[in-house]
């Protein structure tokens, strides 16, 4: 293997990586905070993606404004469905949840089948062009995308370790009962934290979409991913996420590259398989009961 | 609680008869045999999901153990030449062969992370089908695994007809149903139940969890096996997407609409929705979002499922004899 594919496949790895744990946080927050199985989280990523592709490509208004419209809108679609449908089913058995958002993957996607069709669409680059890094061809595009991601964590990390707000959201995760009695509204963080966790998967669909191409049934394999990382990481942890994020990031890349995208999904899930064995609550994750 | 029982032995039987006595009703109608072929697989596959949720689990890797089973049947036919009547014991011996071995490490996990878990083994299952082209046929999957033929007394009977087929399938269902309905009767039962309901306790009160959890474990993947074996030889073409995770989700949707409480709730699950699919198969993508709704309205509205009607409908009777003197005699009870 030479440097330049080492260069590429690395370069590809941190790129796929940020993006991944963008979605993997937004669900992480969801899990942690509520204790329920949110299953279709990537739906959520695919309908963020198209909310800024009819506004970008088809409506032709600017392009980061649609990635904050989109999160917007996927912030109050996801604040109804934690209302309606997930807040009575807080402290149940997960079943319920699990199958709650089962419903809603049937729903979502063949709504998306129906009323987006069945093409396969793509969102216009807004930066054209490339540099070379040690011999692996590296585009703004990505590079731009990459940056937006880690700030985006940056601030996420910022928000939960310094606002009052996400100390308080990260008190809830750690324990319901008395950050209540402390004062803290959990209802309220609740649905903050579900429109918050389905805002940044809309954002890394809108990314994901610009760089790769959009179809109404992308969501489950966005969901695959999240939940490989997130149970990789530990429920309910940022830096257990990111790190997650990472390693499915560099085992997509180096493993499709080498070998073959099969080999990739079945050491992705191997991975996994043996984390849980020797580590049954995840990386860095709480255990539930 | 008597006069409950022997109703219920009842109304199963008359199920049964009406089952046994379908293809007269439905004039031999090859359609609707195929529907009854499809109903039994899912009723086998639900109910045997639903042995590993007795113990307070739901495993996703159930459709790959079912596809392990389908395979090993399909292989040993198409290579080996050898009938299915052979076959479909090792193909659930197959299955549950692997299950023994995976379960003792799966069984550490817990929760969300066994949900987790298991789905990880049923993808890493069906990927091995897809990535091995020359052993298992990738992605194409395997063609012409012919339904068996039986000579009996001089009677020759060709399982390629439907009806021959429906017997079986109904046959295989019913045995599956069977057992796994004496294994809930059972003091095992109990004790998957007491798992269920409490694990530390179950464990106080000196009882072996990793055990029971890898034996229940096993068993019901012997049984998705056997379902696979089947479903093979009457479909005579398998591919690794069949076996992936919408079949399991498909299974835990039938076990949800239909009742986690008794063996009853998979089976209404199974027959009824597998009869409302294909009622609403010419919507095409709404049926899908149908079947969505149902879900959501189900947990939301009816989380018992099902199976709890019967109860509802009693107490409703009851209250209208009672003329409101007294409460209720028997409310509805989600838990066992």
């Amino acid at each position: 293997m030479s440097l330049d594919t080492f260069t590429q496949m690395t370069l590809t790895g941190v790129n796929l990586g940020l993006m991944y744990a963008l979605i993997a946080i937004g669900l992480t927050l969801i899990f942690g905070i509520m204790r329920i199985i949110q299953y279709a989280h990537g739906e959520l990523f695919m309908l963020g993606a198209y909310v800024l592709y009819y506004w970008f490509a088809v409506l032709k208004w600017p392009y980061w404004l649609g990635i904050i419209a989109s999160a917007v809108i996927i912030f109050i679609l996801g604040v109804g469905l934690q209302v309606l449908l997930f807040r009575p089913l807080h402290g149940k058995n997960i079943l319920y949840s699990l199958a709650v958002s089962m419903g809603l993957i049937f729903i979502i996607s063949s709504g998306g089948l129906i009323g987006f069709g069945t093409v396969v669409r793509g969102i216009p680059s807004i930066v054209t062009g490339g540099v070379f890094i040690l011999g692996a061809f590296f585009t703004y595009e990505r590079m731009v995308i990459s940056l937006f991601s880690a700030v985006l964590i940056a601030a996420l990390w910022f928000f939960l370790q310094r606002t009052t707000l996400g100390i308080a959201m990260r008190a809830v995760s750690e324990d319901p009962e008395v950050s209540s009695l402390q004062g803290v509204n959990t209802q309220r963080i609740h649905w903050i934290a579900f429109g918050l966790g389905s805002a940044l998967a809309a954002v890394a669909g809108c990314l994901m979409g610009t760089l790769m191409s959009i179809v109404p049934t992308m969501g489950f394999m966005a969901t695959m991913k999240a939940f490989m990382i997130v149970i990789m990481g530990g429920l309910g942890s940022v830096v257990g996420a990111l790190i997650g994020g990472f390693i499915i990031g560099f085992i997509d890349s180096f493993l499709t590259t080498i070998i073959s995208a099969d080999v990739a999904y079945i050491m992705g899930f191997m991975a996994i398989f043996v984390i849980l064995v020797f580590k049954p609550a995840g990386l860095f994750g709480q255990q539930w009961e | 609680m008597n006069e409950k029982t022997k109703l219920a032995t009842i109304s199963w039987s008359l199920v049964l008869i009406l089952a046994l006595l379908l293809p007269v009703f439905c004039n031999y109608d090859k359609y609707i045999l195929h529907t009854g072929i499809s109903i039994a697989f899912n009723i086998a596959l639900a109910t045997s999901m639903w042995l590993i949720w007795t113990l307070g689990f739901v495993s996703f890797a159930h459709a790959g153990f079912m596809g392990i089973g389908a395979y090993t049947s399909a292989l040993l036919f198409t290579r080996l030449g050898w009938p299915l009547w052979v076959n479909m014991w090792l193909a659930a011996g197959m299955a549950a062969m692997i299950a023994l071995i995976i379960s003792v490490p799966l069984m550490r996990t817990r929760a969300v992370y066994f949900f987790m878990a298991s789905w990880a083994i049923g993808e890493v299952i069906k990927r091995i089908f897809a990535y091995y082209r020359e052993f298992f046929g990738g992605w194409d999957g395997i063609f012409d695994i012919l339904p068996p033929k039986l000579s009996i007394f001089g009677l020759k009977i060709d399982f390629a007809s439907r009806i021959a087929y429906y017997y079986l399938a109904l046959v295989f269902c019913t045995l599956i149903v069977y057992a796994i309905y004496r294994i809930n009767r059972s003091r095992t039962g109990m004790i998957y139940w007491s798992i269920h309901e409490g694990e530390t306790l179950a464990q106080h009160v000196g009882i072996n969890i990793l055990k029971h959890k890898v034996i229940a474990f096993t068993v019901a993947c012997f049984f998705a096996g056997l379902t696979g074996a089947l479903y093979a030889h009457y479909h005579t073409y398998i591919n690794p997407k069949t076996f992936d995770i919408w079949q399991s989700e498909f299974s835990l949707v039938h076990i949800i609409v239909g009742g986690l409480n008794t063996v009853a709730g998979p089976i209404l699950g199974a027959l009824i929705l597998t009869i409302v699919d294909e009622l609403l198969r010419p919507t095409g993508y709404y049926r899908v979002i149908f079947f969505g709704i149902i879900v959501i309205l189900t947990v939301l509205f009816m989380p018992g499922g099902l199976e709890t009607i019967p109860d509802k409908v009693r107490s409703l009777v009851n209250r209208f004899r009672n003329n409101r003197k007294e409460a209720p005699a028997d409310a509805v009870t989600y838990h066992r």
